[in-house]
């Protein structure tokens, strides 16, 4: 069997391709030291940190609910089971940094928030955030999710 | 311009994908187990969507939720297809659609091994990589038109590129963390683990040894060092052993110590790909006579997955391996030598090769050509 004839568009594109990923790996590596999700940039156990939060139903009275307990036919661990936010209220290890951590958190709050439709209760979600970065001193932050439009109608 | 034509010659180098295709089937039965646990999850009603998931981007395609579930079933069966080798092409390229599709789906899908299965697989689905060790080679066989082993190698050069770029990468981040590289992320981490390692027996004083603030900090160099040595290490010929070795016990270590899906054997299987890219070029000379070097045909036959040798029947002979170079090792030394060229025995058979009795290489070839040329 013959080996196909090398086109010089089929040597330009193999030379496109070689270089375009040579370059977006190099890209992707630099944007994971800015980046909290840092995809392809192969930051292995970057961190020793760990994390803990209390997280809350926040009610239009004020009344502050943990998540810990289920509401609505919801359940914190049931909406979110992945990347170690299951049970926020213990403290766990930042497997990819703190940053990411907290940004996973943020975005799960925010998930929470936009699907429990039969929540006609919660104004917001609310997460008080200890954070120890390596052998730092601990750090609070609070986080808040998007507001429910949808809570004391 | 000149350097655009060597690119462009290096790119188009034929080469032997055997490495690929040892690479293809290990990645296969990787892709498999990375979409089980999506797999046992649909089994139980259960897609990414019913819990916390983020997309990347709003325009993302998400399909109804039966489509998706017959997705990663059809992509668990071209993993299988991509494993024998059947319809090699399309199963490899569907396997790595599936599963980047599947990976993007959310930014909690994204882990760094999970990333580097779909590197592996994106090159695998360039490379013509069915050519050899597949069903489709059989069926061309009998069919009298066998597709040529070798082809353009620059799918392996990538490869090559990005496996080292892990390495670095990973390195070069713990390099520049004033953290990582004094010591404090690998005490933090190990104390973390204090008292698993108690609970599960180990001596007071390994744990002593291994919590102690200078160990760790000595440690984590030496894990940087390592990493930084892999990623250049393993481009040199001259290097490329030890780092291959290192790369091993680097990886069992993090497979015994830590959580990391289908990385560790990802990486220990990609190292095929540092294999020098041509086939049976070492010749093997056995006495077919001799029960014992019966037997290491056998044991060759069977291990010797990237084809480095081409036996040679020679009756009354011992056992010789002719390298490359035409350099020679007789006898035990050359069955240290052959061990240490198969996957399966390389990593327990490379340190023998250090032993001055298993370095004996007579160059007879050389020197007859010198005396000739004398």
């Amino acid at each position: 069997v013959q080996n196909k004839p090398v086109t010089r568009v089929r040597t330009i594109a193999r030379r496109v391709v070689f270089l375009g990923v040579i370059a977006l790996q190099l890209l992707l590596v630099a944007r994971g030291y800015r980046s909290d999700h840092k995809e392809f940039a192969f930051q292995m156990f970057p961190e020793a940190s760990s994390w803990q939060a209390d997280v809350v139903r926040v009610l239009p009275n004020g009344d502050r609910l943990p998540v810990e307990q289920p509401w609505d036919g919801y359940s914190w661990a049931g909406l979110v089971r992945d990347r170690g936010l299951q049970d926020p209220a213990v403290r766990h290890h930042a497997d990819a940094g703190v940053d990411n951590q907290l940004a996973f958190l943020r975005e799960a709050l925010d998930y929470v928030a936009t699907h429990t439709p039969a929540d006609t209760q919660t104004r917001y979600y609310e997460a008080r955030v200890t954070y120890w970065h390596n052998d730092d001193a601990p750090r609070t932050v609070v986080y808040r999710s998007r507001p429910r439009p949808e809570a004391g109608t | 311009v000149n350097d655009l034509r060597a690119l462009d010659a290096l790119l188009a180098k034929r080469v032997s994908m055997r490495a690929l295709a040892v690479l293809r089937i290990a990645a296969g039965l990787l892709a498999l187990q990375h979409l089980r646990p999506f797999l046992d999850d649909a089994r139980r009603g259960f897609v990414y969507r019913d819990a916390f998931s983020h997309p990347y981007a709003s325009w993302y395609p998400e399909l109804p939720r039966s489509l998706y579930v017959a997705l990663l079933w059809v992509g668990a069966l071209a993993a299988v297809a991509m494993l024998l080798g059947v319809a090699t092409r399309v199963a490899t390229a569907t396997t790595f659609a599936v599963v980047a599709y599947n990976v993007f789906l959310s930014t909690t899908h994204v882990h760094n091994n999970r990333a580097y299965l779909v590197i592996v697989l994106g090159v695998l689905a360039l490379a013509p990589c069915g050519r050899e060790l597949s069903v489709d080679q059989l069926v061309r066989r009998r069919a009298g038109h066998e597709l040529p082993a070798d082809a353009p190698g620059w799918p392996l050069w990538l490869l090559r590129f990005e496996a080292a770029t892990v390495y670095g990468a990973s390195g070069l981040s713990k390099l520049v963390d004033p953290d990582w590289f004094g010591g404090t992320v690998a005490h933090g981490r190990i104390v973390e683990h204090r008292a698993d390692m108690l609970q599960h027996h180990v001596p007071h004083w390994i744990v002593s040894l291994l919590t102690n603030r200078a160990f760790d900090s000595f440690g984590a160099k030496v894990v940087i060092a390592t990493e930084l040595f892999l990623a250049l290490g393993l481009w040199s010929r001259r290097t490329r052993y030890v780092a291959v070795w290192l790369a091993v016990c680097f990886h069992v270590a993090i497979q015994v110590t830590s959580s990391v899906e289908v990385f560790s054997y990802l990486a220990i299987a990609t190292l095929v790909i540092w294999a020098v890219p041509s086939t049976h070029d070492r010749v093997l000379v056995l006495d077919p006579a001799v029960p014992g070097h019966r037997r290491l045909r056998t044991v060759v036959g069977a291990f010797d997955v990237l084809g480095r040798f081409r036996i040679e029947p020679r009756p009354a002979s011992p056992v010789v391996v002719v390298d490359r170079d035409g350099s020679e090792r007789e006898g035990r030394a050359a069955v240290v030598f052959v061990a240490s060229r198969l996957p399966v025995t390389a990593w327990f058979a490379l340190p023998a090769l250090l032993a001055p009795s298993n370095r004996g290489c007579v160059p007879r070839l050389v020197e007859q050509q010198l005396d000739v040329a004398r």
